[in-house]
């Protein structure tokens, strides 16, 4: 084993000078963010410093409140590169994981500062799904309706979570959008339309306690042109 | 005598709805007072914070996953979140004492927050001795976990901002277990709601 290193570090001194490179230890590695959608799982991502110029790997290692155990992370590839991503089997709450990310190259390793988190504070849901507009009319005035689903993740049936929800609506080349809280309905109903109007609505969802999801992709809907029986309104 | 009469009356369902209100309110203002505190906290402070393992809560076992949580019964739910409520009594005095003299620039809006996580943790506490009340002896089962940490919570600075701060932290990871505990038991009650839950 000695050996190996003795060799290894030759072969690097020597390849130093072969190509007048300076190698050195990689650079202090980041933990950036940790974010769970559902209170019952969770991933944390990583920001490389730099590698010294070799080949670096990076190791995620993790150690539970009130245990003296060291475990290392139990998924690098399900969420993406430079992160960890924790099943439900490996996810606790209310009990504090002390993680740290360790790069390490041919001369070493660096640590990054350790980052203690309880998943249910790093709460951030997926948006909603199934958004759907559709025009309504009532008495000859026409409305848009919206209704969309949890994210289906989120498990708001036995009250695991609970989930609020936003929407914004905005007729198309207008700049600002018009907010409207919808509390835990799962739907909304938007009256006042411009005639011949195309409107682009979103949707995004807060659990009780933690962050707003992003937004859902827009859902675009024309109103038809009523502008006519408007009008005949008016003159009446 | 007369609340009970009038709220005999109440469904359990309306119950739990207006419990789990209450124990909303009470985690989002602890998250207020700890974010508060975090804003001027030394940074000794965070390097000498007993570790959360050292609440005086913790030898209560409660899941720690919604696997367990949702296999928990309903009276033993409920008997869990009054155990972790009962245990607060006395520390949130002590945590109330404390703010009158806290060495911080918002001592003042910290020390009115603390009174107002006492009436809210009070009022659920009534609420939750109505429901157990409905829900037989087992949901009347309360563990003691006593606080033995005393009424001074410091001599120095920097002990008194770390002591309140630790004991808030704690407070802060009841409350949301006791309103993630009062949500379950919402949802079960609630299976006639398909809007709720």
């Amino acid at each position: 084993m000695m050996k190996k290193v003795v060799e290894a570090v030759l072969l690097l001194f020597f390849t130093v000078h072969a190509k007048g490179i300076r190698y050195s230890l990689p650079g202090k590695p980041t933990l950036t963010s940790c974010r769970s959608p559902e209170k019952e799982t969770f991933t944390c991502w990583w920001e490389p410093g730099s590698d010294g110029g070799l080949p670096t790997t990076y190791a995620l290692y993790y150690r539970k409140e009130s245990s003296e155990t060291v475990h290392e992370c139990p998924d690098y590839h399900t969420a993406g590169e430079n992160s960890c991503f924790f099943n439900k089997n490996d996810t606790s709450i209310w009990v504090n994981y002390n993680i740290t990310v360790v790069a390490t190259n041919a001369l070493g390793s660096t640590f990054s500062d350790p980052v203690d988190i309880d998943v249910v504070y790093i709460v951030k849901p997926n948006p909603p799904e199934k958004v759907t507009v559709t025009v309504m009319e009532n008495t000859g005035w026409p409305f848009l309706r919206v209704s969309w689903e949890p994210p289906h993740k989120a498990d708001t049936r036995s009250g695991w979570i609970t989930l609020i929800y936003e929407l914004r609506v905005k007729l198309e080349g207008e700049d600002e959008w018009e907010m409207h809280l919808a509390g835990q309905q799962k739907m909304f109903n938007i009256f006042s339309l411009r005639s011949g109007g195309t409107y682009l609505v979103q949707v995004r969802c807060k659990p009780d306690h933690g962050f707003w999801s992003e937004w859902s992709s827009t859902s675009y809907t024309k109103v038809p042109d009523y502008f006519h029986r408007e009008k005949s309104v008016w003159i009446l | 005598l007369y609340m009970v009469a009038a709220c005999s009356a109440v469904p359990i369902s309306d119950l739990l709805d207006r419990a789990s209100q209450r124990s909303d309110k009470l985690h989002s203002l602890s998250t207020t007072l700890t974010q508060e505190l975090d804003s001027r906290f030394p940074p000794i402070g965070r390097a000498i914070m007993p570790r959360p393992s050292m609440c005086h809560t913790s030898s209560l076992q409660t899941p720690n996953d919604k696997d367990q949580a949702l296999q928990v019964s309903e009276a033993e739910l409920l008997s869990l979140a009054r155990s972790l409520l009962q245990a607060w009594v006395d520390p949130l005095v002590v945590l109330s004492i404390s703010a009158n003299t806290l060495p911080h620039p918002a001592q003042n809006n910290i020390s009115n927050k603390i009174q107002e996580l006492q009436e809210h943790s009070k009022s659920l506490g009534e609420g939750l001795d109505i429901l157990s009340g409905k829900m037989g002896p087992l949901a009347q089962t309360i563990s003691l976990l006593p606080y033995t940490g005393g009424n001074d919570i410091g001599q120095d600075k920097i002990s008194k901002l770390t002591n309140f701060h630790f004991l808030l932290s704690c407070f802060r990871r009841d409350s949301h277990k006791i309103d993630s505990f009062l949500k379950v038991l919402r949802c079960r009650a609630a299976k006639m709601q398909p809007e709720m839950c």
